[in-house]
């Protein structure tokens, strides 16, 4: 399987640009905190405390601009925004192309929301080979597929990735340019439903615990600004209780798919997909083990992933894509 | 003239003369038919189920469990796929029936799923609800009023006609009342079914692909998008109007203060031409979208980098253009200017400029219709704006019934805007062949009136009065 280079080709421009941007916008401590997130749907959730202006409640300023996923990522690598949602693999790939970050807040693990979808005939991964997928080269979702290629022991290299950004991968299967696609809900959704028997041959319910969705932030403006950040997440927990309380759902699915221009009815069902970390769940995510049952161990794979599959050359210090710190003192808090 | 002068009555002349113009009336009427009859096609395709329709338009939702694709009302299947989904709904029934007989009737999953899962099935009620009057379009989460529809259908007391409910749907309705009556004969949010009800077999009629809809749907949807008020960070219609209006004159205006003064200097100077032309030449062979995230890295977000990208894109044509132009100016016109002892200042000023004033603004025209071709891909990069962000939404999440008024409004502002320039152009102009044909039109009439009362008091006042625009070379 080849893999071009176009990716982190774009990073390397964001990083360019970034030499001749950081001059400009300073990060003051008077700014509000910029935060980019998309359409993931543990990210929308931030949605809930923005409507409910949870943020000014808990006496911090924050921007949150939307985007779509990568060029999320391409924005925080020019610097233009002091934090962005992104996967722990993701992360990493931002860091060694473009610029680091720390992610300090798990929203949650993907749960069958990130999925390969085959069309018609094409029943799992092994129908795949001599065949084309289209995905977005690099991040998050080719990860995924080549986490299937090796749990089903298939030699991909009779496959050709088509590089297709996330949110044009149902046009582009209905299109039937590709024969299957990797995407995350809603787009993983939305191809579902335009090609007619289509359906998911691989998700992340498979591989539970491969994809961390967390909150990273700049290093500069996380030591500059580390309480407000602190508030941030306090915020975070806000929501969460929120939407964990069934008698919120409604009101939670309204706000939710208003974001994402869907219907309320159409989103309920990612819910189960994007599983929420909750308080008591997160806390052994946090703690250094391998495995996937840590982000740290979940962190580690996603490396020697990108390096096998030479999205960058060499193996990162993973650990320092980390600091559970602000969370475990938001959690102290709230316990007592 | 044989053909012409047979007949003074309109209807003795051919419709088909071989290069022979129709008469103003016929000229009319086939203006008119050029715009009915794509309209009458596209209303024949969508109200004549048998010329196309190769899809199901959902009445009632298809929502298995088990199956994260949820097809809600209005939502269009393919006419191979329906009985897919109808067929799955009925064996999912067939086994919640086996259920409520066996030891375990909640089919071993909690008792809060079960109770989300009888909402949501008493819910799919709601659109046919609604499209019947019996319920507001802002009460497809009033519980309580559908339970009681449900009762009421049950029961026989509720006749719904518009669309109807299928026989095995009504038979549905019948049984879950059952399950629901035993609980509650009315909507009691503490007490809910906790017994998994049946759902509705997906119902539906036949229809178009969803990017063909009816023009109903379209005037229906247009209204809708241009009635509905801001709401929170997302603009209304009329701002989104004015947001890409701004964007592509903001970028046209910048181009042209400095490409029309570049582009008169390489067109009057040869040493500017050699200067400037080459490089601008190459330069506009580079895409301007290929520019996209220079720009965003260099303007950042917002605005700036999308009127940078129309800027790009209309600047180095405009100054080609219009040194092109001010070349093509009549040369006798400069010879004799020169003769009458004009300089270098005074040919440029009295004698370029006035010159090509005219065929500047035609140029200038023509370049703000190509600044619209920007338009779209302009707003697409960075933060997503305009009228572009709601077309690629609403586009992305096929609503496409969204999308044409949006594509439509396009299109008229660009035919207005040009067709008032055309107008202007005569006002402007009116020494031009183009122009004195203008004035005879009755809305310039109308527009001229005014200011040819102003110039003629002053000429009366102040007799005079040098008129400079018709003898541009007198110094």
């Amino acid at each position: 399987m080849k893999i071009q280079k176009s990716g982190i080709l774009r990073h390397l421009l964001a990083l360019v640009a970034a030499g001749v941007v950081t001059t400009a916008p300073g990060g003051l401590n008077a700014e509000p905190l910029k935060i980019a997130y998309s359409d993931w749907p543990g990210w929308v959730a931030w949605e809930i405390g923005i409507k409910k202006d949870w943020f000014k409640e808990e006496g911090v300023e924050v921007e949150f601009a939307w985007y779509d996923y990568v060029a999320s990522m391409d924005a925080y690598a020019a610097g233009q925004i002091d934090a962005v949602s992104m996967t722990n693999g993701d992360a990493l790939v931002t860091g060694a192309t473009g610029k680091p970050s720390v992610g300090i807040l798990i929203n949650d693990y993907s749960n069958g929301n990130d999925m390969v979808v085959g069309k018609p005939g094409v029943e799992s991964l092994k129908d795949l080979a001599g065949k084309k997928i289209g995905l977005e080269e690099g991040f998050v979702t080719h990860l995924l597929f080549l986490k299937g290629l090796e749990m089903n022991k298939i030699d991909g290299s009779s496959i050709t990735i088509v590089n297709t950004p996330t949110n044009e991968t149902p046009q582009v299967l209905s299109s039937g340019a590709v024969d299957a696609i990797a995407a995350w809900q809603p787009n993983s959704g939305e191809a579902l439903k335009l090609v007619s028997g289509s359906k998911p041959i691989f998700t992340s319910a498979d591989a539970p615990g491969l994809i961390y969705d967390v909150l990273y932030v700049d290093p500069e403006s996380l030591e500059k600004n580390r309480d407000a950040w602190k508030k941030v997440v306090k915020v975070w927990y806000k929501i969460v209780a929120f939407l964990k309380d069934e008698d919120n759902l409604d009101e939670a699915l309204e706000i939710l798919a208003s974001r994402v221009s869907i219907s309320p009815e159409e989103y309920e069902p990612f819910l189960a997909g994007t599983y929420i970390l909750t308080p008591e769940e997160v806390k052994p995510i946090w703690e250094k083990a391998d495995g996937l049952g840590s982000i740290y161990g979940s962190s580690v794979i996603s490396d020697e992933f990108n390096v096998k599959y030479e999205v960058y050359e060499k193996p990162l210090d993973t650990e320092k894509y980390l600091d559970p710190s602000l969370t475990l003192e938001v959690l102290a808090e709230m316990e007592k | 003239m044989r053909f012409s002068h047979r007949g003074t009555k309109d209807s003795r002349e051919p419709w088909f003369g071989v290069r022979r113009d129709l008469s103003a009336k016929r000229s009319s009427i086939l203006s008119l038919v050029s715009f009915a009859l794509p309209l009458a096609i596209w209303a024949g395709v969508s109200y004549l189920p048998f010329l196309w329709h190769p899809d199901i338009r959902l009445q009632i939702s298809a929502d298995r469990e088990d199956v994260a694709t949820v097809y809600i009302a209005g939502d269009r299947v393919s006419k191979g796929f329906f009985p897919q989904i109808t067929s799955a709904v009925r064996d999912q029934n067939a086994s919640i029936e086996a259920q409520w007989k066996s030891d375990d009737p909640l089919g071993g999953s909690t008792e809060s799923a079960v109770r989300r899962s009888n909402k949501k099935i008493l819910r799919h009620l709601a659109p046919v609800l609604i499209s019947n009057g019996v319920i507001d379009e802002g009460q497809s989460k009033d519980d309580a009023a559908i339970y009681r529809a449900w009762k009421d259908i049950a029961e026989g007391t509720l006749d719904l006609d518009s669309p109807e409910l299928a026989g095995e749907n009504i038979t549905i309705v019948q049984q879950n009342w059952k399950s629901m009556r035993s609980v509650s004969e009315t909507y009691d949010s503490d007490n809910s079914i906790s017994r998994p009800l049946l759902s509705l077999i997906p119902q539906g009629k036949s229809a178009n692909p969803d990017y063909l809809p009816s023009p109903d749907q379209v005037v229906a949807a247009g209204v809708k998008i241009f009635t509905q008020p801001p709401e929170g960070d997302r603009p209304s219609m009329l701002q989104r109007v004015g947001h890409s209006m701004r964007i592509v004159f903001g970028g046209f205006f910048l181009a042209a203060l400095i490409g029309v003064p570049v582009g008169v200097l390489c067109g009057t100077y040869s040493f500017f031409s050699k200067l400037v032309e080459p490089f601008t030449d190459f330069f506009r062979y580079m895409p301007a979208p290929t520019f996209s995230t220079l720009l965003v890295a260099i303007f950042l977000a917002n605005d700036a980098p999308k009127i940078a990208l129309v800027f790009v894109g209309t600047f180095f044509q405009l100054v080609l253009v219009v040194s092109n132009t001010t070349r093509r100016l009549d040369l006798p016109l400069l010879e004799a200017a020169q003769t009458l002892g004009a300089n270098q200042m005074q040919l440029l000023m009295r004698v370029v400029i006035p010159g090509i004033l005219p065929n500047l603004y035609n140029d200038l025209r023509i370049l703000l219709g190509w600044a619209w071709t920007w338009l779209v891909i302009a707003e697409l990069i960075g933060v997503k704006s305009g009228l572009t962000e709601f077309i690629e939404t609403q586009g992305r999440f096929r609503n496409f019934d969204m999308v044409y008024p949006v594509i439509i409004l396009i299109g008229l502002i660009g035919f207005f805007t040009d067709q008032i320039l055309a107008l202007l152009r005569g006002v402007v102009f009116p020494y031009t062949d183009e122009g004195s044909a203008a004035s005879a039109n009755p809305v310039i009439k109308a527009l001229l009136f005014l200011p040819r009362w102003f110039k003629d008091a002053a000429e009366q006042r102040l007799p005079h009065l040098p008129d400079k625009s018709t003898h541009p070379t007198r110094a």
